[in-house]
């Protein structure tokens, strides 16, 4: 096969992985929960951030994996106590609110690590010849890593007794809590568990990309079109609207540049914001 | 934790030097007690949005010349105090900022580093009834009247890079990658007319939006099937970061030379030391330049800001050059007077972090650098020496 389109069908494939990655914990937190977390980007610095502080330290950066899902646990649990509970029923507040959330956590980390730009060395360097191409090996785990999560995500979701009571709780919070579910642990739990998530996409990105406060922004504004177009409440849309959206703005990136990309991801999810609000997949 | 340290102080300095200023900058008289008509000068460095990163480093350059130049006896026998305003907001914001500037507090001069939006923003709003010093390194062909422009042009960073790479690597084939705004695109107009000069090709020409971060696995597939010998980078910030990143990732630096245009010491932070092979980049200003001159900045800097100052690059030390430009401005016109200041930019010699700057046509010929990315810093490979600025502003 001819390796230019080798090499651009390996470039397509990784921006629809790292878009559903990053998109994972948001569709956890907005479609499952409801909850429009506007501090979303900055779970994904702060994984980020993680993978720098540990080999700062002098440490592998695997120790960055359990670090990130501790701080999540950390910042998630008494954010959802204080700010997220009290407007599960108030999705306007709750923008307000997050959006709130993610200036405070960009001063913070501002404060400790700076504003300017930091690196993290990847874990695995040098590149591999697929059929004539040359690919960066991290990035192809990275692939891996991000195929098997979000499997795993949907067969837990699918299958598991925890999945299905949150689809009870989605679909009728009285009726999950009236047949002894128990709706308000389970409702943090599962806050936690998209916060974690953005944390582990951060540590897995960070080796590629520039780490500073500021870059939740960069990663998360596409998330959002992923979840316009894939339809929130089940997570197959997630897939769906991350091969929409990242193939699309691949496939023109690859044809012409990165604005008529951008433009046309702009256009497709104002396309359905206008005339297919429900998404492609709906609850 | 010296890092950490370092970190918190970097925040601090530049909190602790706005602050102190914005109360100097009080109306009314209440910070201006204990000097008598001091002389105000408006400054915009990035305090807020994606350069803020070099905010510390320009306002820290900033009062170390103000240090100087009120030691030296002020400007037009008055004391210096800063009036801060922030480069890094909003073009139609900075302008609102730069009219209060002059209609309430009163400034006499006003020194500048950020974007070239924020530029036209502010020459709007001044229309040229105060002198306006804009200091870092930009597309060239402003010649607004009483705006005067020490900052590198395409003219002395791209011509004798450019054909300095081609001497010492013969590349021949470049291929032009940038953000998509004014600054990139003028500059690789420009870029085109010196590459065609020394007989060299343009492979490819592209533009990423600015704004959110982009991917360049693409683009950078493009670069290795177009095979040029060098990638000549206009990106900014974050993407110049992802960009090098990804080039290297995809082991593109072992056989293309890249030369960025707008890479200092913070950048190549965020690019990594193992990124950084083959990259090089010229401006005005490198902490790495051994000159005496340079050699002395350092050391007062170090001295005023002792082991936690925020760290030297050429977006910050361009403050320190552009705040002594306007000192010698004024000081020669004996004014604040347009017309005075005009003449008097003609021929003016002023004191730079590496030497000395000669201003004609409202820009500054000055020493130009060539420096290779080596690790985490950065090599001088090239002193070019006096490079004029090519710039034809009447005065």
């Amino acid at each position: 096969m001819d390796p230019v389109l080798i090499a651009n069908g390996l470039n397509i494939s990784f921006e629809i992985v790292t878009l559903a990655l990053v998109a994972m914990g948001l569709a956890v937190t907005l479609g499952l929960l409801g909850v429009l977390n506007l501090a979303h980007g900055e779970f994904v610095m702060i994984g980020a951030f993680c993978a720098f502080f540990v080999q700062e330290q002098g440490l592998s950066y695997l120790w960055a994996f359990p670090l990130v899902v501790i701080v999540c646990i950390v910042i998630g649990w008494p954010v959802e106590r204080t700010i997220i509970r009290a407007l599960y029923s108030r999705p306007f507040d709750t923008i307000l609110a997050t959006w709130g959330l993610s200036l405070l956590l960009r001063e913070i980390v501002e404060f400790f690590f700076g504003p300017g730009f930091n690196s993290v060395d990847q874990p695995v360097s040098g590149t591999v010849n697929i059929f004539g191409a040359d690919y960066p090996l991290y990035q192809l785990l990275v692939m891996l890593i991000a195929v098997v999560l979000i499997g795993a995500l949907v067969a837990w979701y699918v299958k598991s007794s925890t999945g299905r009571r949150i689809q009870a709780l989605v679909d009728n919070p009285d009726l999950a809590k009236s047949v002894g579910i128990p709706t308000i642990a389970l409702a943090r739990n599962t806050f936690i568990f998209g916060l974690c998530l953005a944390g582990i996409a951060g540590v897995l990105l960070a080796p590629i990309v520039a780490v500073y406060p500021g870059m939740g922004i960069d990663h998360v504004l596409k998330s959002f079109f992923v979840l316009v177009v894939g339809g929130l409440g089940n997570v197959v849309g997630l897939v769906v609207g991350s091969g929409v959206i990242g193939g699309a703005e691949s496939i023109v990136a690859a044809i012409l540049d990165r604005t008529a990309g951008y433009t046309f991801v702009l256009i497709v999810a104002l396309l359905f914001l206008w005339k297919k609000p429900g998404g492609l997949v709906s609850r | 934790m010296t890092d950490k340290t370092r970190h918190i102080s970097r925040r601090s300095v530049l909190a602790g030097l706005a602050g102190g200023a914005s109360i100097m900058a009080l109306p009314g008289g209440i910070g201006t007690a204990g000097a008598s008509n001091p002389f105000k000068m408006g400054t915009f460095f990035s305090l807020s949005g994606p350069a803020s990163l070099f905010g510390p480093t320009q306002t820290a350059c900033n009062a170390l010349a103000v240090d100087e130049i009120n030691a030296a006896g002020g400007i037009l026998g008055r004391t210096v105090q800063i009036v801060p305003g922030d480069g890094g907001a909003p073009p139609a914001e900075a302008a609102k900022t730069a009219v209060r500037m002059m209609l309430r507090d009163k400034v006499d001069v006003i020194v500048g580093s950020h974007d070239s939006a924020v530029r036209q923003a502010i020459v709007g709003a001044l229309k040229g009834r105060i002198p306006y010093v804009y200091t870092p390194l930009y597309e060239g062909g402003e010649c607004a009247p009483n705006t005067y422009v020490p900052a590198d042009t395409p003219q002395q960073q791209v011509r004798p890079s450019i054909n300095a790479m081609h001497d010492s690597f013969g590349t021949k084939k470049i291929y032009l990658i940038g953000n998509g705004y004014v600054w990139p695109q003028q500059t690789n107009a420009l870029a085109k007319r010196y590459i065609a000069e020394f007989g060299g090709s343009i492979v490819g020409e592209e533009y990423a939006p600015l704004g959110p971060g982009n991917k360049f696995d693409d683009a950078v597939t493009r670069i290795k099937n177009a095979n040029p010998d060098l990638v000549l980078i206009t990106l900014v910030g974050g993407d110049n970061v992802n960009f090098n990143r990804t080039f290297a990732g995809f082991g593109l630096d072992k056989n293309i030379k890249r030369l960025s245009l707008l890479l200092e010491e913070l950048t190549l932070q965020g690019i990594g030391p193992k990124n950084g092979n083959g990259l090089f980049s010229c401006m005005s200003y490198f902490s790495a330049v051994d000159t005496p001159a340079n050699k002395a900045f350092k050391a007062r800097y170090a001295k005023k800001f002792g082991e936690k100052a925020p760290p030297l690059s050429m977006i910050g030390v361009d403050a320190y050059s552009g705040t002594n430009c306007a000192a010698s401005l004024i000081n020669k016109a004996g004014s604040t007077d347009a017309k005075a200041v005009m003449a008097a930019s003609e021929g003016l010699q002023y004191k730079t972090a590496t030497g000395t700057g000669t201003m004609t046509n409202r820009h500054v010929a000055k020493d130009m650098f060539l420096a290779e990315a080596k690790g985490a810093e950065f090599k001088i490979i090239k002193s070019f020496g006096k490079i004029g600025h090519g710039e034809k502003c009447s005065v």
